[in-house]
């Protein structure tokens, strides 16, 4: 590339697809039309007054933006280092930052003309934001959920059906998330001129990736002016989990040319290292093409795709944004592990001693957090994405905490 | 063995084992088709309907078929038919991981001329990688392509399109887009040589004639596979060869 001295942040939004090696578009030609009419869109509205003053007003009436921005007191006196402050993502409406996108998504859909929107959902977060901003906007909206996913997250499907969405469980393969992106491509692909896949994350072909983290950075923009109000100075290190990476793209998108900002992205650590185990695709993950992107996945020796596993269906996800990808080959991004029992804990710590129950994908970037805050001085400041909130987890962590509560509740519930 | 009928048939290697796999492409060949279609199973084939997914999904958990294993049978498939037409299929990260020069040595002592790589778009910096002098990408087009990326492709230029039927995932029921038409003349006025094949959901005789009839070839591949599956792979190959009969006459 002849354009050495480009800062991160040009690099991204003047990509054309590619993060390095990474990213690209690689699907069927029959969604080319659909992807390339996307891309020419998302330039357009990128220098749009009206459009973007739409989605501001949208993100501010509808979702309840800016987030707050709140000191962690307690713990960092508990911790003796750092520090810590979190980002109160889960104070979006629907509990999460995927509402971010799905606002800009859903507008650049409506300027599309298209009437149709299909997405995919794991745990049903995304869908859920989906669900709620379509019936909002007054698009016509399907979810496919792998039937695995259906089943155990039924409460996310009610409230998806309730927001007017037709729910798809999905038949084929292991019935969870990877499935379900791949029942949402088969729909395009039959249904390519009405529909807008509403994507639910920095992965898939261009321009899902550089689009859903234009539509995450405020997160990161917010962290910014928020922190130089409470601190007087930017932080010293920004922390997020990574699914597939919104989340994270989200928070360092507005610091990525701030080289005094360390950037961590804590992957999904499970219950081992085995294949099949875990989720940590940056930190023992293979170059590949999939999903229509070319990045790190959890895959076998000979190109199959692997199964993954984490305490946060979130984070369950074979592979990882092209974006963080590039950007930890270039250094700009650490990655980092946290497991299971580990995200557990830090959802207890953070909520006895602060009142705040983070979302368990959320948690795992507080596990790490508060390793490091631990090694670093008293003046360090340390950010934390609480991407999502931890209601969603309600029947995961009390059947961790409270496993006995739980029988009896639910026993009493089929019995009434 | 010479071809009678303008057919491509499709198999998954390694479904249902890959002894049986060997043994339908020779059923294929036996029964005239003009073109071999074999695809290389994936855990995750994202563009194929249930019947082929079910079919790789057999080939790579219960048979564990790996990138050498296929190449292994397509080897004992084209020393039994040195002169019969081969194309292959396989998903980008299949042979992406295999390693793409490697892939591609094997094509040419293989003596396979077309790859159809339905995540690969042909004119990618990636397609490059899988295009030999010898061996040429397919492009998989359907009714929405637009007029100014049929000029490019047709610039490029390819001997062999495949044509969606309609928009619809491998094996979903049959029809043919209004707009397949225009194109088709498109591509056989800038380029009288190439070859056209329509595949998608073509299950009966009379369908594999319409197509074939449009185009230059029809493809079928998921009705096959489910003929296989039911024990009637013999019974509608032969309704497929009988029905093309009076065409052969003419």
């Amino acid at each position: 590339m002849e354009a050495i001295s480009l800062s991160f942040q040009d690099t991204i939004l003047q990509s054309q697809g590619y993060f390095g090696p990474y990213g690209g578009c690689f699907v069927p030609e029959v969604l080319l039309p659909n992807l390339a009419a996307i891309a020419a869109a998302f330039e357009d509205i990128k220098t749009d007054a009206d459009f973007l003053a739409e989605l501001h007003q949208t993100l501010q009436d509808f979702s309840g933006r800016p987030t707050a921005f709140t000191p962690l007191p307690t713990l960092s006196t508990q911790i003796g280092g750092a520090q810590l402050f979190l980002k109160n993502e889960g104070l979006n409406h629907t509990g999460a930052h995927k509402i971010n996108h799905c606002i800009g998504q859903a507008l650049l859909a409506k300027r599309l003309g298209k009437k149709r929107i299909i997405a995919e959902t794991g745990a049903g977060q995304h869908g859920y934001a989906t669900a709620a901003v379509c019936a909002r906007l007054g698009l016509d909206c399907t979810v496919y959920m792998g039937r695995i996913d259906y089943e155990r997250q039924r409460p996310n499907v009610y409230w998806m059906e309730l927001l007017g969405a037709k729910v798809v469980p999905v038949e084929d393969g292991s019935q969870t998330l990877n499935d379900a992106v791949i029942a949402a491509f088969k729909d395009w692909v039959a249904h390519p001129e009405e529909t807008y896949y509403l994507l639910g994350s920095a992965v898939g072909p261009h321009p899902y990736p550089a689009m859903n983290t234009y539509f995450q950075k405020i997160v990161g923009e917010e962290i910014r002016e928020q922190c130089i109000a409470t601190t007087g100075r930017l932080p010293d290190a920004c922390i997020a989990c990574v699914g597939g990476g919104s989340n994270a793209m989200g928070m360092f998108f507005d610091f990525l040319d701030e080289a005094d900002v360390q950037l961590i992205g804590v992957e999904a650590g499970g219950r081992g290292e085995k294949p099949g185990e875990h989720a940590a695709k940056l930190r023992q993950g293979k170059v590949g093409v999939f999903e229509g992107y070319h990045s790190y996945f959890l895959q076998d020796q000979v190109g199959n795709i692997a199964s993954t596993h984490s305490v946060s269906a979130g984070l369950d996800y074979c592979g990882v944004s092209p974006i963080l990808a590039f950007l930890g080959d270039e250094g700009r991004v650490q990655f980092e592990v946290a497991s299971d029992e580990e995200a557990l804990a830090a959802v207890q710590a953070l909520a006895r001693a602060e009142g705040i129950i983070p979302a368990l994908e959320s948690a795992h970037a507080f596990a790490h957090a508060f390793k490091m805050a631990a090694q670093m001085p008293k003046d360090a400041i340390i950010v934390v994405n609480a991407s999502g909130r931890g209601e969603k987890d309600l029947f995961i962590t009390m059947r961790h905490f409270q496993e006995e509560s739980l029988k009896t509740y639910a026993r009493k519930l089929l019995n009434d | 063995m010479k071809p009678t009928m303008p057919i491509m048939a499709h198999l998954v290697l390694g479904y249902p084992t890959l002894a049986e796999s060997i043994r339908t492409a020779a059923q294929y060949v036996a029964a005239g088709v003009q073109i071999l279609e074999l695809q290389i199973p994936f855990s995750h084939p994202t563009a194929d309907g249930p019947v082929i997914t079910a079919a790789c999904r057999e080939a790579i958990e219960g048979q564990h078929v790996t990138v050498e294993d296929s190449l292994r049978a397509l080897a004992t498939i084209r020393q039994r038919f040195p002169d019969q037409e081969i194309i292959v299929m396989s998903y980008l990260n299949r042979i992406f991981t295999y390693g793409a020069a490697r892939f591609t040595a094997d094509m040419e002592a293989l003596r396979i001329r077309h790859l159809i790589v339905p995540d690969l778009p042909v004119d990618s910096p990636m397609a490059a990688k899988f295009s030999t002098e010898s061996l040429q990408l397919v492009p998989v087009l359907a009714a929405n392509v637009g007029a100014e990326r049929l000029e490019k492709l047709l610039d490029m230029p390819f001997s062999f399109y495949y044509l969606m039927s309609d928009f619809k995932i491998t094996g979903a029921g049959f029809s043919l887009h209004p707009r397949l038409k225009a194109i088709i003349e498109r591509i056989r006025a800038r380029q009288a040589a190439a070859r056209i094949g329509i595949g998608f959901g073509i299950s009966t005789p009379e369908q594999a004639l319409l197509a074939a009839k449009e185009a230059d070839i029809a493809i079928v591949g998921s009705a096959l596979i489910q003929a296989q599956y039911r024990g009637e792979l013999d019974a509608l190959l032969t309704k497929i060869a009988a029905a093309f009969e009076p065409a052969e006459v003419e």
